[in-house]
Formats: C-alpha cells, structure tokens, sequence
C-alpha cells in the first residue's frame, strides 16, 4: 500500500528550512487542519442549505430560490448575515447562562467529531486509535446541551422538545453503536482509516455496504434520528412543539443549532460514505487503472491526482447521501414519538443484536471474505 | 494463548452450581414469559429443584482438588462451599415461604423469584469471589437485587421507604468498600487477587502505613454494612419491618453469610499484615452489637423489627469466632450459621403464617395462640427460644461452641459479655412465648380472637406448611444430633489452604 | 521542560482545577439543576484525565457512559419530576453545615495526609498505549472472564427490576368496577392532576415566524 503524500512531513520540513525549530514547526502545522476543516464544514453546511431549497423545490415541482446570484446560490449567505445581525434576545424569565451555553454544547461536539473523518491515506486531522469510537462518544455529549436549553428557556414546548431530543438519541445511540461494532469486528479496528484501507482493495465490490446491508440500513436510519431530520424531527415537530427546544431562541444563538444540524448531517453522511461506501477508494481502483496506462504508482502527479479524486470522491458519496436524506424528508411522513421508540428499542435494536452476532458468525466461518 | 488451552485453564467445572442457578433464573424468566401467568403454579418448585441440586452440585465438589479457577477469580475451597451451601438452601426455603405471601400481596411471583435467585448467585459468588472485581461484581449482583426486593411491593409505601433507605444507604457503603480497595489496588502496586496482593504490600514494605489502614477501615465498612454490625447497622430495623417479610427472612441469612464469607476471606488473605488491627476493630462492632442489638430489642413491639435487632445481636455473638481467629473460631462461624439458617428461616416462617392469617406482626397481638394455632406456637417458641441459646436445641450448642472458641483464644471479655447479652436476650424471646402460652382464654389480643379456620388446603400454604415442619425439626434435632454439622463445620475450616497459615501464625505469635 | 511536558502540566492545571470546581458547585449549589450540569463537567474533566493518562479508549467510554448515558438519565429525572419548588429553610441549618464541613474537612485531610504518606507501589508492567483495546480485551476473557460475564446476569436482573418497579400494573377488579367513567389511559396507581392554563406563555409566539 502506498503511502500517498505527507502533507504534514513536507511542511515541516519546508519552515525547518527556513531556519525554524523542529518543535515550533509543528506547532505551526497543528492550528492549519483544524482551520481548514472548520471552513471546509462550514461552507458544507452552506452548500447544504442551498441544496436542501432546490431539491426541496423540485421535489415540489417548484423552482426554489432563483433571484440571489446564479440559481439562488447566494441564499444562504443571505441567511448567515441575517443570522449574524439579528438581534440576540434572551427570554426575561429564561435562564440566561444555561441558555447560552446550550446551543454552544450542541456544535462543539459535533465540529470536534471532524477530526476523525478521513480524506484520504494521511488526509485526517487525527488518527486516533478510537476512532469510530471517539464519535459515538462526542455525540452522545449533544443531548446534554438540547436538555440544558429546552429547560433554561422556561417554555413547555421547548423543555418537552429537549425531553424527545435527548430520548431520542440515547435510544438509536445503541443500534447504531452496533452496526458500527459489527464494521469494528470485520476491519479488526476503530480507527477510520483502517476501516476505509480494508475496503479498497477491490474497488466497488469491496465496500462494507455488500458485507454489512443490513448494518447500512441500521446505521444510516439511527444517524437520520440522530440528526433529527425528517421523519424523526420530533423534538422541533413544528405541528406540536412549535419549533421544540429551539423555541426561544434568536439570533446567532438559533444560528448555531441551525449550523449543527447541518454540520451533524454533513458529518453523518460523510461517516456512513467512509464506514459502508469505501471513503476516499474510487469504484475501479486507482493502482488498477495505473496499471492499464503504464504508470508508476509512485510518480508525483499520479499521487496529486489520486489525492484530490480521493477528495472528490468522499464528498460526492457524502453528498449524494445529502441527497438521499432531503428526498426523504419529502417522501416519508413523520412517525410519533411512541412509534419512534417502538422503532428503536423493538426493531433496532434486535435487529442490529442479530447482524453483530451474525457477523461473528461470518466471520469465524469465511475468514477471507470478513476480516480474518 | 489458543482456545483449547485457554479453556484448560478455566477449570470452569468449579463454578457448576452457579450454573445451575443461573440455567434456574433462565427457566423461570423465560417460562414466565412463555407460558405466562399461569406458570407461577410450577415456576417455584422449579426454582426450588435447581437450587438443591445446585446444593447437591455442591457436595460433590467437596474437597476438590484443584480449587482455583477462572485464573485466580474464583476460589472454590471447601470454607466456600459451606458458605454457597448456606445461601443456596436459605433461598430455597425463602421461596417456599414466599409463594403464598407473594401471591396475597398482589405481585408477580415470578420475577419474585428470578430477582431472589439472582440475589442467591450473586452471594454465592461472593462467597468464593478470589479477586477484588470479582468481589466488587458479586457484591453489587447481591446488593442490587436486594434493593429490588426490599420495593418488591411497590404500592406499599413502607415497602418504598425501606427500598430507598437501603438503597441510599448501601449505594454509600458500596462506595466506601470500592474507594477502601482501590487503595489496596494502590498499595500492592496493580495487583487485584487476593493473594498477590497480600504478596505486593508485603514487598513494598507498606505493611505499617497509613494507607494499608484506611483500606481495612473502610473495606470493614462496606462488609459491617452487610452482616448489619452495629454501628452500621442503621437501615436494619427500618428495612425489616417495611420489606417483605420473605426478603427479610433471606436478607437475614443468606446476605449475611455472604457478608462473613467475604469477611473471612478478605481479611485474611489480603490484611495479614495488619492482624491485631482488623482483630481490634471487630472486637469493637462485635461489643456494640450485642449490646445495642440485645438492649433495644427489648422495647420493641413489632416481631419484625425485634427480629431486627435480634439478628444485629446475632451478628455480634458470630464475630466472637472471627475475632477468635483459630480454627475453632471459624468452625463455630460456620456452625453458628448453618444452625442459624434454620431457626431464624424458621421463625420468619412463623411470622409471615400469623401475618398472613390475621394481618398484624405486633408482639402483644400474638397473646393466647396457643389455644387457636398449637402448630404455629410450638415451631415459633422452638425456633425463638433455639434463638436465644436455651438447652437443648441447636442455638444452644452453636452458642456454647462460639463461646468456647472465643475463651480458647483468650477473648475473656467478649465472652463474658456474650453470655450477659445471651441473659438479656433469652428476656425478650421469652417474652414473646409466654405472650403465645401462658395467657388465659379472656386475655386472647383482637386479632387472635378473629383467628381463621386452619387451612393447609389454599393455593401456597402447603410449602408454607412444609417449610414450617421442616426447620422446626431441623432446629430440635440439630441440637441433639448436632454431630454431623459440626464435623462438617470443622472439616470445612481444616480443609482449606487459606486458612491455615492464618492460624499458624496466629498460634506462632501466642 | 519542552513543550509536551508543558502542555501536560498546564493541562492538568486546567482539569483539577475544573474538576474540583465542578465538583464544589455539584454539593453547594442549591439548584439541583445546576448540580446535574456540574456533575456532566466533573465526568468530562474525569476523562480530560484520562487522556493526560493515555488512556484513551476509557476516557471516550468515560464521556460515552457517564456524560452520555449517566448524566443525561439524571437530567431526564429531574426535569421530568422538578417543580422548582425552594427549600423551606430549616432553623438552626448553620450547625449541621458547620458539621458537616468539619467532618468533610477532616476526612480530606486524613486522605490526604494518607496520600502523602503511603509508600505507593508503581505498576511496572509497560504502558499500553495504543495497544490498549487489545489488552482490554484480552483481560476480558482470560483474567477477568468470570467478572465481565457476571456482570451481564446483573445488568439483566437490574433491567427485569426496573421494568418491574417502572411498570403500570392494570388491576382486572378495579378496571372492570371503574370501566364505564374511565379512559383507557388512566392509570391505577396514580391519579390524574389538573394541569393549570399557563398564562404567563403567550409572549412566546411572536417567535414562532422563523425560517426553517
């Protein structure tokens, strides 16, 4: 397996040579991913609402938002900046310290969970040998910051919209924690990269989705209610809950659970693409390709492209997933939040148990084709 | 290391009668859940079945060879197949006492009986548990379910009021125990089998630190808390009279076996460095307790939490034989409980039949029953006066045993002040049967007056009535023929590696 | 001192410092929302520990279980049952704090005191790094197999428990007595309250026009 290109090794090495101090080049590097990622997600979350108008409309057989530069693609500029210059007004009876840090709950830990999502060989912030892991754990922190400003809003919709988010998520917490153990016990690790190498090999036929269809199913059903998109947008169910914990909120403040929701949704598809699709492999793998034009495998420009198709191609699995939730949302009618708790716990829930137990299985039985 | 060898090395035989209990607590959750209510007519005797012959599973590991199993988790010595063999056989009488009242009370018998079972697993484990998560697992398994059975009966509000006291109260205590071992944890530089332990605080010279003593301290708490020495012995009274009265009758007897199983393990394997220490303060719980026990039964009114303080007091005669610390000490532990067993099942038995019959445990309505229920006043005075210590039923030799143990070892005052609190005590059980014989036909109490027609004939009496002939004739004729149990008591002691260099050196240091 | 020493030092700075904090406000805050919320930081800053430690697959299962799980059950049993309703102040509540402070202050003292003292004994064995999950596991079912599979009987029976005590149990005689006057979904045990019309609500929906 090749090693692609060493971002970071290259540039330390490039400010070494201007005379700086191994430690502090380092130093210098770590900030830059981060910041790239942040933009990189936050102008996703941009393309996403805009996406979300058109496909929206057409669903609709509507146009959608035309007038705001080419095809609308202004739109969500327009937003951001009316977000950003709202006024910010806090509830007077509310609870204004808890009613700030909420919302500040609900992103970071959708923003931190970033660091885990592979772009390619060395193109991850981190790789960290919890991996999948360290998600599931970060997102779990979510429901304490929708609780905490469901109650510091001191509004019944909001509190009952906080109780169903957080119940919520810890219930498809569970089955998607074991689809994504079933994907675990097949690579032999957590870590996302590992997860991605051990599907490329074979191009398309190779991806987890063929091994694991029913852990697919599971996994991407309990990240849409992880999500809360449509049909599982209970706790902001605008029919009964007005707008749910999000009620009160204003301004920037109601800006940032608009940003984490999409952030989160983007992050969604990004893991299912990276868990079932094969992440950064192309559908006929690249070396195979090389071979039928005569290339070397380690020729610089072939590396640059594979990178950057690599790139592609994870964003445009992420994306067409994008797609797939959005129709979804207008195809599907929402469930009650006794039917969504049926789901979870009675269906789910054994159902993933049975893929885990059958993937063992599988495992011990063909040790080839699962992962040894 | 493969599969197979892995599998050698488990010597997983040892713990067969914990599977059986475990295949019982399958049976009746599952059988329940198939078949539905009708299956509480059958779920009972089957739990009874798999809990004897987990006892008979128990006899045939005696003396086995290879005691250590699971890699040093589980030590299936002989001290803890007596111990297993007491908690298996006080739940299958638990059970038989309990159908009926389970069944008046208005809940399901079932789940009754699982949460029952795995609280007998749990005790059972403890009482072999080698290693300190295994000690803390089992611990908790037999700590849960005891709380879940306390609020069995959750529309009762006293039944809710024990539940969340003892919850509170052992959450604490449980809290106190883990943070006492993870100190030994500490001390003996990551070690977590008892032995290794003892072996890493030695070599690490910390035998005389102040660490090594907080850690005895607060493991002594988390283990006063579940045999109720006094001054731990707080949730007692409460929970007694507010649970239900069969859970008592366990929580009485099997919680407080496991409760000296693990005290005698654990502090002999893992605290021989600090002997004097953990003999100190025993001696200390062992005084409080018969004199707070013994004393404030006294002015009790209610059987049930005269009961209560009775067995704090018991607790305290039964620390005499581990802080005697000779073989004969721990034999007559051992003795003590399996006499113990019987009579207080006994006794509880007898409560729960005049509770069931007229709906009252006060002691004053108990006067004059002999003239309506001789049965029940017959196996009530045995069981109560076997309590007490009087001749010759088996209280009386299991006391005399104790009491010699602890004047062997040179414990002139603990015994001395075990057979004043004996005086004080056989006061208040007497108190009860002459309430029950002497009084006259127009001195008959409210409830006795309103006496139901005796019955045997009512869905769940028959185990009533079985249990009761049962542990009235094991209480009178344990004392006559109180040979094999006490062979056993002594083999069990003699028998087991663990115990003897313990005794050695405490005979080296006389 | 370099720099990842330095990072390590002030690190552990910032959590004890925040995760004593935490901790206070968890005791002494009378809101016992705020506490719930404090609770949340001290486990997170128990995990920021962890990672200082190495250990960083119990630190993502320390946030996974205890803020993702524990945390958020108590938050749901508070406000499912919280009424806002203040403590009446008890007379004479000073000495019992003076107490309890007293007794908590030298109990820190004596633990601490023993910490210092107590010639600890250190693990000799080789960090596991990132090998740790193996290890973990490895231990689970050699060394510690009969623990791990015990566990499983207990949360079970824990489970069979609190479905018990969290049941509603419909009662054949009452329902068939009660059937004509009441609904379906009334429960036996616990009787129906009034909900009062809120008033002081009507503000909140100006707020509603909002774009989704």
């Amino acid at each position: 397996m090749d090693v692609g290109i060493d971002l970071e090794g290259s540039f330390i090495q490039s400010v070494t040579d201007l005379g700086v101090p191994a430690g502090a080049a380092k130093a210098i590097w770590m900030p830059l991913p981060m910041i790239l990622m942040l933009i990189g997600a936050t102008v996703g979350v941009l393309v996403t609402t805009w996406l979300e108008r058109k496909i929206s409309a057409a669903a609709q057989q509507r146009i959608g938002p035309e007038y705001m530069g080419p095809f609308g693609l202004l739109v969500p500029v327009a937003d951001g900046l009316k977000l950003v210059f709202k006024e910010d007004v806090v509830p007077a009876k509310a609870d204004p310290l808890l009613f700030t840090l909420g919302p500040i709950l609900v992103v970071i830990p959708v923003f931190l969970s970033y660091l885990i999502v592979p772009f390619g060989q060395n193109l991850a912030i981190a790789n960290v040998g919890t991996g999948v892991f360290l998600w599931i754990a970060l997102s779990s922190v979510q429901p304490i910051g929708l609780l905490m400003s469901g109650y510091a809003s001191n509004n019944k919709y909001s509190l009952l919209g906080g109780l169903r988010a957080a119940a919520q998520s810890i219930s498809y917490e569970i089955p998607l924690a074991l689809a994504v153990l079933a994907i675990a016990m097949m690579s032999n690790s957590l870590s996302t990269i590992d997860i991605v190498e051990q599907q490329s090999e074979y191009g398309l036929l190779g991806w987890n989705v063929w091994r694991q269809p029913i852990g697919f199913i599971i996994f991407w059903i309990a990240a849409l209610a992880e999500c809360e998109r449509l049909p599982f947008d209970l706790p902001e169910a605008e029919e009964e809950l007005v707008a749910g914990y999000q009620t009160e909120y204003a301004g920037m403040k109601f800006g940032l659970f608009y940003l984490g929701s999409y952030v989160n949704l983007v992050l969604s598809a990004l893991l299912v693409a990276v868990l079932y699709l094969g992440g950064w492999s192309l559908p006929i793998p690249i070396s195979m390709v090389a071979g039928w034009l005569g290339v070397s495998e380690t020729s610089p420009w072939l590396e640059i492209i594979d990178a950057s198709l690599g790139i592609t191609m994870t964003i445009l699995k992420a994306y067409f997933l994008v797609f797939l939730a959005i129709l979804l949302r207008w195809t599907v009618p929402r469930v009650r939040i006794d039917q969504l708790l049926d789901l979870g716990w009675k269906f789910l829930l054994p159902v993933a148990l049975v893929n885990l137990l059958l993937t063992a299985a599988l495992k011990l039985a063909f040790p080839i084709a699962f992962g040894g | 290391m493969d599969f197979a060898n892995l599998a050698a090395q488990l010597n997983a035989g040892t713990i067969l009668p914990e599977g059986i209990v475990i295949t019982t607590l399958m049976v009746v959750l599952v059988g329940d859940l198939i078949v539905g209510r009708s299956a509480s007519r059958w779920l009972p005797y089957a739990a009874i079945a798999g809990l004897l012959s987990a006892t008979a599973a128990l006899y045939f590991q005696w003396d086995n060879v290879s005691p250590i199993s699971f890699l040093g988790a589980f030590n299936s010595d002989d001290l803890s197949i007596v111990f297993r063999g007491i908690i298996a056989l006080s739940a299958a009488v638990t059970i038989l006492m309990s159908i009926r009242y389970v069944e008046q009370s208005g809940t399901a018998l079932a789940e009754f009986i699982a949460i029952l079972l795995s609280a007998t697993l749990g005790g059972m484990f403890l009482s072999g548990a080698n290693e300190l998560v295994m000690i803390f697992i089992s611990l908790e398994t037999l700590s849960i379910s005891s709380y879940l059975l306390t609020g069995y009966t959750k529309r009762d509000p006293r039944s809710n009021e024990a539940a969340l006291k003892y919850l509170l109260i052992g959450a604490s205590s449980t809290a106190v125990f883990l943070y006492g071992v993870s100190l030994l944890y500490g001390l003996s530089g990551g070690k977590t089998q008892l032995d290794a332990i003892a072996a890493g605080i030695a070599n690490n010279s910390a035998g005389q630190s102040l660490g090594l003593v907080i850690a005895l301290v607060f493991a002594i708490a988390g283990i006063a808390f579940k045999i109720s020495a006094a001054p731990f012995h707080q949730w007692t009274p409460d929970v007694y009279e507010g649970s239900p009265t069969p859970v008592v009758a366990f929580l009485s007897v099997g919680s407080k076996a496991a409760g000296f199983a693990l005290a005698i393990r654990l502090l002999t394997t893992a605290f021989p460095l600090v002997t004097e220490e953990w003999r100190f303060v025993f001696t200390a719980l062992a005084v409080l307790s018969m004199v707070l026990g013994n004393v404030v039964a006294l002015a009790q009114s209610s059987m049930k939490r005269m009961l209560a303080y009775s067995s704090i007091a018991q607790a305290g005669f039964i620390m005499i034989g581990l802080i005697a610390g000779t073989d004969a000490g721990y034999a007559s532990m051992v003795f003590y409980l399996l006499v113990y067993l019987f009579m207080n099942l006994g006794g509880f038995i007898c409560v729960i039949l005049f509770s069931l019959r007229t709906g009252t445990d006060q002691i004053s309505e108990y006067s004059g029953l002999y003239q309506k229920d001789p049965l029940l006043t017959l196996c009530l005075s045995i069981c109560l006066l076997s309590l007490g210590g009087i001749p010759p039923l088996a209280g009386f030799f299991g006391k005399i045993y104790l009491f010699w143990a602890g004047w062997q070892a040179e414990q002139y005052g603990l015994v001395l002040l075990g057979l004043i609190t004996t005086v004080i005590s056989i006061y208040y059980y007497i108190r009860v049967v002459r309430m029950m014989v002497v009084k006259e036909p127009q001195e008959m109490s409210a409830a006795v007056k309103n006496y139901p027609e005796i019955s045997w004939n009512l869905p769940g009496m028959r185990p009533l009535q079985v249990g009761l002939v049962l542990t009235l004739v094991a209480t009178s004729l344990a004392g006559i023929l109180s040979n094999p149990l006490f062979t056993l008591a002594n083999n069990s002691i003699v028998r087991t590696p663990m115990l003897q260099p313990a005794v050695v050196s405490r005979e080296v240091g006389q | 001192m370099n720099l990842a020493t330095g990072v390590q030092v002030v690190s552990f700075g910032i959590l004890a410092v925040m995760m004593i904090g935490a901790a206070l406000g968890v005791v002494l805050l009378s809101n016992i929302v705020y506490s719930a919320f404090l609770l949340g930081g001290v486990f997170v800053s128990i995990a920021g520990m962890y990672l200082l430690l190495n250990a960083d697959f119990v630190a993502a299962a320390q946030v996974l279980i205890y803020v993702g799980a524990v945390n958020v059950l108590i938050l749901f049993a508070i406000m499912l049952v919280n009424k806002r309703q203040d403590f009446i102040p008890l007379p004479r509540a000073w000495v019992r704090q003076v107490l309890t402070a007293v007794v908590s202050l030298g109990l820190f003292i004596l633990l601490s005191t023993m910490v210092l003292a107590t010639p600890w004994s250190f693990s000799t064995g080789p960090a596991a790094g990132d090998n740790s999950i193996v290890l973990i596991g490895q231990h689970f079912f050699s060394d510690f197999l009969l623990p791990f599979e015990l566990a499983s009987i207990l949360l079970l029976i824990a489970m069979v428990g609190a479905i018990i005590l969290a049941r509603r149990e419909f009662l054949p005689e009452q329902t068939l007595a009660t059937e004509l006057e009441q609904p379906v979904l009334t429960l036996p045990e616990r009787p129906r309250q009034l909900v009062s019309v809120a008033s002081d609500r009507n503000s909140s929906l100006d707020k509603v026009e909002r774009q989704k």
